[in-house]
């Protein structure tokens, strides 16, 4: 089965998330933009769109490394900085992460993942001071959507340029800027551990997800009428579970409303309010 | 009768009335250069769309101190622009001017304010009651903003009590990006065609380009001809200023051809909704 309104107008998408970038940077206040590279296809899109919007002598983009990361992170990170022509910056955060993590005994993968994630979010806000910068995010809407991503983490940015862009549709905006191959057939992974990939956590192929989203979310469907087009009924059930439970990380923090007007609540402004 | 229309197809800054109105002056002399009769903004155009709480900051009667600058150049052009209107009931309303030899001439207030989904307009301004019909030196002319020029009813209304040039000032965002074009370029262009096609009129539609808080406004301003279909076609994305030729000739000739407006008979559904409030 397959979900043909998932297809996309690269060319208009490509010209459309350059202006987003370049004009919603430019209107919260900055020229600049910061990203953390992993070495994986979502970072690189962001990346390619942030230095075809802004010039690349205005993106800063800083590889941040932990000893377990894999060498091809590093390999496809390398890459995609000489694509882009970004000059290469490299920061380890092992001697950091491990300060932290030899305090705690018996520290599991998962929270040793969303710490990672949190540091590097630490690291990026700092950088993104150094260079008066706006961190741009590489979060894209599938992993959003189930919550594959840490809350404060590598969730935590100024602008989403490929939050509405379900993963399927990430690799073919990306076959569309010419992306380098390496990064494209890589099997998407958060890079914590060895072998570790997001479909064997997720427990689903991209494809199968992106089309069960979409029929959840884009068109609303029931889960018995996406069971009904063919998808497994657990598969279903599962990933609608996840979209529910996650919903937390999508939402700012709950308010006591006490006042007239309570921030979040009644106090509504854009977010560039008065630039 | 020929004239000239100025589609200003802008940016506006959010919130920013000294900066807009600015703008707004820039493009009006930049259309009274090249020989504009009148010139068309999008909806919003003075204050920017997502405004939120800043709604009540922003709004101001038609007639007020900052507007002055349009008004003495409406001496020489007319102009239609968008701005929140301080009612005398102090209540703000999505509202378009159409300001003509020095005065504000008419004001329309929108009545279908989108709220649902990612629109949220009622919770801000008030509803507009009323088609806005009135005699201009281009002929009878209405104005729609952006969301009125979906309901064909009330569009069709307009036709039937002679409007000719139909002024829609819009901000309408980009969504559905799978085709050649835009989906809601699709839904537009079908609005747009019937208008023309069907009652005779002329469209003036101008649409806003850049961003408010990640909508994405997509421009596609266009003038439709009753006769010529849309003869001028402004680009997805891009701040421009595009001119278009009215010939008024056009409208009685598609009238001629196609004659709905000469057949259209608002009795049978006046005796329609008449039975229904009685059953």
């Amino acid at each position: 089965m397959t979900v043909d309104a998932l297809a996309l107008n690269n060319a208009l998408i490509e010209d459309y998330l350059k202006r987003f970038v370049q004009e919603e940077l430019h209107t919260s206040g900055f020229t600049e933009a910061c990203i953390a590279l992993s070495g994986g296809l979502d970072s690189a899109l962001v990346l390619k769109l942030a230095v075809d919007a802004l010039g690349v002598g205005h993106v800063h983009a800083i590889f941040l490394p932990y000893k377990a990361s894999s060498a091809e992170s590093r390999w496809d990170a390398r890459t995609m900085f000489e694509f882009c022509g970004t000059p290469w910056q490299e920061l380890d955060i092992t001697s950091m992460a491990d300060a932290y993590i030899a305090l705690q005994p018996g520290i599991d993968r998962l929270r040793t993942g969303n710490l990672l994630a949190r540091l590097r979010m630490a690291v990026i806000f700092d950088q993104s001071k150094k260079e008066n910068a706006l961190v741009v995010g590489t979060s894209n809407k599938s992993e959003l959507l189930v919550g594959y991503s840490t809350w404060y983490g590598d969730m935590a940015c100024g602008l989403m340029p490929i939050g509405d862009l379900y993963k399927t549709q990430v690799r073919s905006l990306a076959r569309h800027l010419g992306l380098p191959q390496q990064v494209i057939a890589k099997p998407p992974s958060a890079d914590l551990w060895a072998g570790q990939t997001d479909e064997g956590e997720i427990g689903v192929s991209y494809e199968t997800l992106d089309q069960v989203l979409f029929l959840l979310v884009d068109q609303r469907c029931s889960s018995a009428e996406v069971i009904s087009e063919g998808f497994d009924a657990d598969l279903v059930q599962q990933v609608e579970r996840k979209v529910q439970s996650s919903q937390f990380k999508r939402v700012p923090p709950l308010i006591a409303k006490l006042s007239q007007r309570t921030v979040g609540i009644d106090f509504l402004y854009p977010r560039d309010w008065g630039k | 009768m020929t004239y000239t229309v100025a589609l200003a197809q802008v940016n506006p800054a959010c919130g920013d009335l000294e900066y807009n109105v600015e703008m707004h002056v820039t493009q009006t002399e930049q259309a009274l250069d090249v020989g504009a009769d009148l010139i068309v903004f999008p909806e919003l155009s003075l204050t920017g769309y997502m405004l939120k709480d800043q709604t009540l900051d922003v709004m101001r009667p038609a007639d007020c101190p900052e507007f002055a600058r349009l008004r003495e150049l409406s001496r020489h052009i007319a102009i239609c622009a968008g701005f929140v209107e301080q009612g005398a009931d102090g209540i703000p309303y999505n509202s378009a001017f159409f300001m003509d030899a020095g005065e504000v001439r008419h004001v329309h207030r929108k009545m279908y304010l989108p709220t649902h989904g990612m629109f949220e307009e009622l919770r801000f301004f008030g509803r507009g009651g009323e088609l806005s019909i009135f005699d201009t030196r281009f002929g009878r002319t209405g104005i729609v903003i952006c969301r009125d020029l979906f309901h064909p009813l009330e569009v069709s209304t307009m036709a039937a009590l002679g409007v000719e040039l139909l002024l829609a000032p819009s901000a309408m965002p980009a969504r559905g990006f799978g085709g050649e074009e835009l989906a809601i370029e699709q839904t537009v262009g079908l609005a747009l065609g019937s208008a023309s096609t069907f009652l005779g009129m002329f469209v003036v539609y101008v649409n806003r380009v850049g961003f408010d808080d990640g909508l994405g406004f997509y421009g596609g301003s266009a003038l439709s001809d009753p006769v010529g279909g849309i003869t001028v076609s402004a680009p997805r994305f891009e701040a421009v200023q595009l001119l278009g030729t009215v010939d008024t000739s056009h409208i009685a000739r598609r009238r001629y051809q196609l004659p709905i407006r000469r057949e259209e008979d608002l009795a049978i559904v006046r005796r329609a909704l008449e039975m229904r409030r009685n059953s």
